[in-house]
């Protein structure tokens, strides 16, 4: 390899790249970065861990209810595989079209003062999911 | 008829395997005699996997429900449309689809004198790596993953999600495996000039592979705009792209194939990075299947999670062998030994651009399996959200527009090559930042990648009024794609950021208001389509005084999935504002539950990404002409 005069500059830049890539990321996860955790995680996980928390589950079978006003639904979300473990979960906005008793759902939000956990998104599998569904039928 | 079609799947096994074997062996004893059978194996894979195609479209057109796949994705009403195109709607179609897209992709490589051309040796280790490729699929389709299964036929099928009935999901996943499946080619020609160590400039593998390079690209890109467009358009949250595991799959590879397609321009220029883009070729290949492995191996918690993840442990094995042959090309390939002229040069920015590309490639990947990496030290997994992705990547993604726009105003080997414009174009992106600024437009990542988008405005401008522009199609096709890129940097900027929405509850002829736009409830309907029963909204939207338009969101319940309804958004299109509105229900008293949306500029990201998909077409016209854009360079010492 012949000798670069610019390599010196490359390294430098690379350096500074790093750096501002590594402070972004840094920064980034430390404000942003919460914890995903399944249901049954959730029931006996530290208050601390549910300040802001993702929660994967399944929309149970009862105590499905819409809010007087307003878009929203309350519902209780159940381990994909332990039923027993429950939260009560209070969303409020747009639900998605595909919502509904038994489907896999992705709440985010913390729980309340309340004991609910107070979702600000709600999110749906994709339909494409449905080929589970579809082989159960 | 089932059997058959099964069968051709493993023929393309056993040929794939038996010619792959061949080709090493030949490699290894340093002859090439059995080079012209090898090749031959490849015709016979490509009709098996043609034929077995053909059966499962004949399947799907015929209601056959005794094959499990047909029973899933179609039913008795579902037109002949959407019937068709359920070939790639489930996990097994999309794998066979993938298949043919890249044996069709070695058969057209095959007849070109481009191919023909080459080493026979190189020919060798080619086949080698493209049959490794073929028999991975057949093993998939054969084991884990047959759309042939048979069962006892049910009445009717279970039918094709409504949701999925729009023209833009039917054809994002085709397009996302050809963008994929295109790059094999490239790949593989990469490896087989690194490893056979022949190659000379004249038969480089990235300008024998040109158009697949371009193509695949293309199709990734348009497959990566239409599933966005069809979020925005069908899913009713009224956004384009949620930074969710499955999207940033799609995206990995892009980022990594657009960082190949700017260091390439370095070696066919400049003879430079040659074993870089052996690679980041290979790289884009391998991200593909890395691509599938996530949304198909349930490695990640996603909203997206297809198929059930039994693919997921060959797709393993297969990623890391191609990241291990990715790597040890590096070894094999000659090094050219010519050094990189300075940052301050076209070659130079390039080099960093492509930096921040695979830096972005890297953090996106990491981000998106960091739920699963901190699982070897925590019991708690911790994930990223969309504000993690938006406060990392997005200011990278502005770094990227100005790094687009600064760089066609360097010379190749550095300095400027018309100070004049290249001021202009800083003041420009000044100006643009400080009148945004005044306007209330302050968000500092939004207004600089604005000001960089309108910076490459100002570039395409000035380049449209060189009239030796217009001679060369394939700089006319790098500068559409740049202007594209502008476009949707510009949408993004603005739609993303200062998109307001409002969820109202308005009884027949009541209002409400936002962003200065008032939207009054006319009526509300309720009604009887083929296959579903609706209910519609018919709002007016005024500004100020001014009638804007009628809108009308609707809500649907489809006779094949029971309870549930879908929501059916309706928007007032506008090159500025766009009024979007998703029907969300009526409450208890029937009032009528509706998002509006105010998406400042959403329709130029549509206009800059279909821009960004087929102005580049161009440069297939005339493969070798030299850019417009670094015609003036040739001419200068280096």
């Amino acid at each position: 390899m012949s000798h670069n005069k610019n390599t010196p500059i490359y390294l430098i830049a690379f350096l500074l790249f790093l750096g501002g890539v590594s402070y972004l990321c840094y920064f980034g996860f430390s404000e942003n970065s919460i914890y995903f955790l399944n249901v049954a995680e959730a029931r006996t996980a530290s208050p601390d861990k549910l300040v802001n928390a993702r929660l994967f589950g399944t929309v149970a079978e009862d105590g499905l209810k819409n809010p007087a006003n307003g878009s929203g639904v309350i519902f209780r979300l159940e381990d994909k595989d332990n039923t027993a473990q429950t939260i009560l979960v209070n969303y409020v906005g747009p639900v998605p079209d595909t919502f509904k008793p038994g489907a896999e759902v992705i709440v985010e939000g913390g729980i309340s003062g309340k004991g609910y956990f107070t979702a600000k998104t709600l999110m749906t599998k994709c339909p494409s999911k449905y080929q589970k569904e579809n082989r159960k039928s | 008829m089932y059997v058959f079609a099964s069968t051709m799947q493993f023929l393309t096994l056993l040929c794939a395997l038996f010619a792959g074997g061949l080709a090493l062996y030949d490699i290894w004893r340093g002859r090439n005699d059995m080079l012209p059978l090898i090749e031959k194996f490849h015709w016979i894979i490509t009709v098996a996997l043609l034929l077995a195609s053909a059966v499962l479209l004949h399947a799907l057109y015929r209601h056959a429900f005794e094959l499990q796949y047909v029973a899933s994705y179609t039913d008795l009403i579902l037109p002949v449309f959407y019937r068709l195109t359920a070939f790639w709607a489930g996990q097994q179609g999309s794998m066979l689809f993938w298949a043919l897209a890249v044996a069709l992709g070695g058969i057209l490589f095959a007849v070109t004198r481009a191919c023909k051309s080459l080493n026979p040796t190189t020919r060798l280790w080619y086949w080698a790596f493209f049959y490794a490729i073929m028999a991975f699929f057949a093993l998939i389709l054969t084991t884990w993953s047959n759309p042939f299964l048979m069962q006892t036929p049910p009445k009717d099928g279970n039918g094709l999600n409504p949701m999925l009935q729009n023209p833009g999901m039917i054809f994002h996943p085709p397009l996302l495996f050809l963008g994929y499946g295109g790059f094999t080619v490239p790949s593989c020609l990469a490896l087989a000039q690194a490893f056979s160590n022949r190659r000379d400039e004249d038969n480089a593998w990235f300008r024998l592979t040109r158009p697949f390079i371009l193509l695949a690209w293309l199709f990734l890109t348009a497959g990566i705009i239409l599933g966005a467009w069809w979020a925005y358009m069908e899913l009713g949250w009224g956004g384009y792209w949620a930074w969710d595991p499955v999207e940033n799959a799609s995206l990995i590879p892009w980022l990594i194939s657009t960082a190949a397609l700017h260091t390439l321009i370095i070696e066919e220029r400049c003879g430079k990075l040659g074993r870089i883009n052996v690679v980041m070729m290979v790289l884009t290949t391998v991200s593909a299947f890395f691509a599938t492995y996530l949304v198909r191996g349930g490695v990640v918690e996603s909203v997206h999670a297809f198929g059930d993840g039994s693919v997921g442990t060959p797709l393993t094995i297969f990623v890391l062998a191609g990241l291990i042959i990715a790597f040890w090309s590096v070894f094999c390939a000659k090094a050219e030994g010519k050094p990189l002229a300075g940052p301050n040069s076209r070659e130079g920015l390039l080099t960093l651009l492509a930096w921040v590309l695979l830096a972005l490639a890297v953090i996106i990947l990491a981000a998106t399996l960091w739920p699963q990496i901190s699982k070897l030290w925590t019991s708690s997994p911790k994930g990223l959200g969309v504000a993690f992705y938006n406060s990392v990547c997005l200011p990278l993604g502005a770094i990227i527009i100005i790094m687009m726009a600064i760089c066609p105003w360097l010379r190749l080997r550095g300095g400027l090559n018309n100070k004049n414009v290249f001021y202009g174009l800083v003041g420009c992106m000044v100006i643009s930042a400080a009148v945004l600024w005044a306007n209330g437009y302050r968000r500092p990542t939004a207004l600089v990648a604005a000001a960089a988008g309108i910076g490459l405005v100002y570039n395409a401008g000035v380049m449209f009024k060189n009239t030796a522009m217009f001679r060369s199609s394939s700089a006319l096709g790098v500068l559409g794609a740049h202007l594209g890129m502008a476009f949707v940097t510009i949408g993004i900027a603005f739609s993303g950021p200062y998109a307001e929405d409002k969820d109202l509850t308005l009884a027949q002829g009541q209002s409400g208001q936002i962003q200065g736009y008032t939207a009054t409830l006319l009526d509300i309907g309720n009604g009887r389509k083929p296959g579903y029963e609706y209910t519609a909204a018919r709002l007016q939207v005024k500004k100020g005084e001014k009638i804007i338009g009628i809108i009308t969101p609707e809500r649907r319940i489809y006779d094949k999935f029971g309870s549930t309804q879908f929501s059916e958004v309706d928007t007032i299109p506008s090159l500025g504002n766009e009024i979007y509105a998703s029907l969300l229900g009526l409450d208890a008293e029937k009032q009528l539950l509706v998002r509006i949306s105010v998406k400042p500029l959403v329709n130029w990201l549509w206009i800059g990404g279909a821009m960004l998909c087929l102005l580049p077409l161009l440069r297939l016209l005339r493969p070798r002409s030299v850019s417009a854009l670094g015609r003036g360079e040739r001419n200068q010492p280096s």
